[in-house]
């Protein structure tokens, strides 16, 4: 994890004024992440993924509070520049998303193909033949027929819809892909399809993803590191390898133990408790209410402490050293 | 692609003659209605009676008539003005007259009414009063549906700014209508500070040359114009910022401004064009609605337009004038909707395909 991060985040914070007070939707959140690499970050609705995707793009809704911290893009701090700069330089052109809602993600009066086609206009200030080429070469790639082009959102299955809009966020060739649980309206087998087409992408192009989900097991297939979030903070930071079999945070084993495996025979278990309000949460560990390894340190907020060989990064007193 | 063709021919005569249909049953209606139900006819005969009486016993030769034979004259005078006026005939059968007189557009007579060149013509007195209501009302609702429509999508972007709050604010000041601002302006810009016409149209005597009588014209525009702007602009610009609101919070306008797009391209094709059939509807009926004038604002303002027109031709019972006025908003309105169906298929594609017999998928 060197200095030629794709991605890396110092702080990056993200409050809601509500009219109960402020909500701590993103806090103090800091990782890195390389190129090419994938990464997913799960945990529980409402910990605080979507508002992290959404605070990497600067897609605030009108209630932001504070958004503060750094954000450096191939190595240039994004959360220094103005809105005009961040949409010319990293909406799209360097970092794409594909949305949560994606049934309905698809403006129902314009084409698809001009739609999928629309950032290449906007950015490159490519022809409209030019662009739609384009868009017929990225169709391919995450496969939909090429007569799709020429079709309506309404006219498109939702697994359709939902490749299309895979095909938009790959069409201006960015370094970074933010999936927001691409495939939670989707069937099983849809869900299984968009999994694949996600990992032939991954081989054949340089690109870098950031999976958010709640569904843990898809996840494994395409992650190359994990990021788990507790209440709006990062709690843990590993390599696919071993986040899913030895996590490091109780709250990350509680998480991995409660989802069913294939091919071994395990005892689910589940979290008893809810997590903390975001407005005025706990001081000390946010987890603690809920931790079956709770101790009296767990009192004051635990700092980020790395460990293990790879440089894996936990938020818990339990891997304190000395 | 045939048996589209021939699908789609089937539904817009289908639609037609439902239309049609629709014109008909409403005009009967409005017939029945403007007669009373054919009460009118009984009060309208006897007026014409105490008329006729009137007239004939003032003449001084039929003073010296026994009473006999002056009721008799009377009685002759009086079945000659029924005929005149149809009274003869029983109501249900005059019913059916008026409504194809006004089916067919030839509008027929006016009873009490006449144009300024002198015609009793229900055409030629609307068409006299047309030209007027259209400029005051055409520039009028022309201005306030555009700085409207521009102000509210713009509001819309910038939710909570203190500029939408004024509006939200304001808003309410436009319940109370038009006219009633009306009067205060005339008050303060043509009594009191004396530099705004009271009423009317032009001055007397009406300027010579073109120039003039534009400037005039514009003159006394002035107050009518900000009348109806002060009555309706802030809750129509409060109404549409809602509807724009609604509209950019769709997860696809979302996705345009993650894509990078700029503000104006995200107003333009993901705001404006998707609900552009919703606009296009208002507007139509805008314009056919500025046909009708408006009743008590042309009285304020003295304005010689259709809706004082229709006022005088209601107190006078004016049946064929009534429903010369209302005939043309019908026919209006029900070819605008017919006109709607198409430009509906032609701006938005889920119409469009949805139309047909059956979906392609």
């Amino acid at each position: 994890m060197g200095e030629g991060n794709l991605l890396r985040v110092k702080n990056l914070t993200l409050h809601f004024r509500t009219t109960r007070g402020v909500l701590q939707a993103v806090d103090s959140v800091s990782f890195a992440m390389d190129r090419r690499r994938s990464i997913t970050i799960i945990g529980e609705s409402g910990c605080g993924k979507t508002s992290l995707a959404r605070a990497l793009l600067r897609l605030l809704p009108r209630n932001v509070h504070s958004y503060t911290g750094e954000v450096y893009l191939d190595g240039t701090d994004v959360m220094r520049m103005s809105d005009e700069w961040f949409r010319q330089n990293v909406r799209w052109t360097k970092v794409s998303m594909v949305s949560q809602a994606a049934m309905n993600a698809l403006n129902p009066v314009l084409k698809v193909g001009d739609q999928v086609a629309e950032p290449l206009r906007v950015h490159r200030r490519m022809s409209k033949d030019e662009a739609l080429a384009r868009a017929r070469e990225v169709f391919r790639i995450v496969g939909v027929p090429d007569d799709f082009l020429h079709r309506y959102a309404f006219e498109l299955s939702g697994g359709m819809r939902q490749r299309a809009i895979l095909a938009m966020a790959l069409v201006t060739s960015p370094q970074l892909i933010l999936l927001d649980e691409p495939t939670s309206a989707l069937d099983m087998l849809t869900q299984a399809n968009i999994f694949n087409a996600l990992k032939d992408i991954k081989n054949q192009l340089e690109v870098g993803f950031i999976l958010i989900t709640h569904d843990i097991s898809t996840s494994s297939d395409l992650a190359d590191e994990v990021l788990v979030m507790y209440a709006g903070q990062l709690v843990e930071h590993s390599l696919s390898t071993t986040g899913y079999t030895k996590p490091l945070h109780p709250y990350a084993h509680g998480l991995m133990s409660s989802v069913p495996t294939l091919r071994e025979d395990k005892k689910l278990e589940f979290i008893p408790g809810q997590p903390p309000s975001l407005i005025n949460p706990p001081t000390g560990c946010r987890f603690a209410a809920r931790c079956p390894r709770r101790f009296d340190r767990c009192d004051q907020e635990p700092p980020t402490f790395t460990v293990g060989a790879y440089g894996e990064q936990v938020k818990c007193w339990l891997h304190a050293k000395g | 692609m045939k048996g589209n063709l021939f699908a789609l021919a089937r539904y817009t005569l289908l639609r037609a003659v439902m239309l049609g249909f629709a014109v008909v049953v409403a005009l009967y209606l409005v017939v029945l209605i403007v007669n009373m139900g054919g009460h009118l006819d009984k009060v309208r005969r006897g007026e014409i009676r105490q008329a006729v009486a009137a007239a004939v016993t003032m003449i001084p030769e039929n003073q010296l008539l026994p009473p006999s034979e002056l009721n008799q004259m009377i009685e002759r005078q009086t079945e000659l003005q029924y005929r005149y006026y149809g009274l003869d005939q029983p109501f249900i059968w005059r019913s059916f007259r008026y409504l194809i007189t006004a089916l067919s557009l030839s509008l027929g007579r006016s009873e009490n009414l006449t144009s300024d060149s002198g015609s009793r013509q229900v055409r030629n007195i609307i068409l006299e009063r047309l030209p007027s209501t259209l400029v005051l009302f055409g520039t009028s609702s022309l201005i306030l549906f555009f700085t409207s429509l521009f102000a509210a999508l713009a509001l819309s972007r910038r939710y909570g700014s203190w500029a939408d709050r004024l509006v939200v604010a304001l808003a309410p000041t436009s319940s109370a209508p038009g006219w009633f601002y009306g009067i205060f302006l005339i008050l303060i810009f043509a009594a009191v500070l004396r530099v705004l016409p009271w009423g009317g149209m032009v001055e007397a005597p009406p300027p010579k040359t073109t120039l003039g009588y534009a400037l005039s014209l514009v003159r006394h525009m002035i107050l009518p114009v900000a009348a109806m702007a002060a009555g309706g602009l802030l809750a129509s610009i409060y109404a549409r910022r809602t509807f724009f609101l609604i509209f950019s919070s769709e997860d696809y306008v979302d996705l345009a401004k993650a894509k990078g797009l700029s503000s104006r391209a995200i107003e333009r094709r993901y705001i404006l064009r998707p609900t552009l059939p919703t606009i296009i509807t208002q507007f139509m009926f805008l314009i056919i609605g500025m046909w009708q004038g408006a009743v008590i604002l042309e009285q304020v303002f003295v304005w010689p337009g259709i809706g004082s027109l229709t006022i005088s031709a209601v107190n006078l019972s004016d049946t064929p004038m009534i429903l010369g006025v209302n005939v043309i908003y019908a026919y209006l309105l029900a070819l605008s909707l017919f006109i709607l169906e198409f430009v509906y298929a032609i701006i938005d594609p889920r119409v469009r395909v949805g139309a047909g017999p059956q979906r392609r998928l």
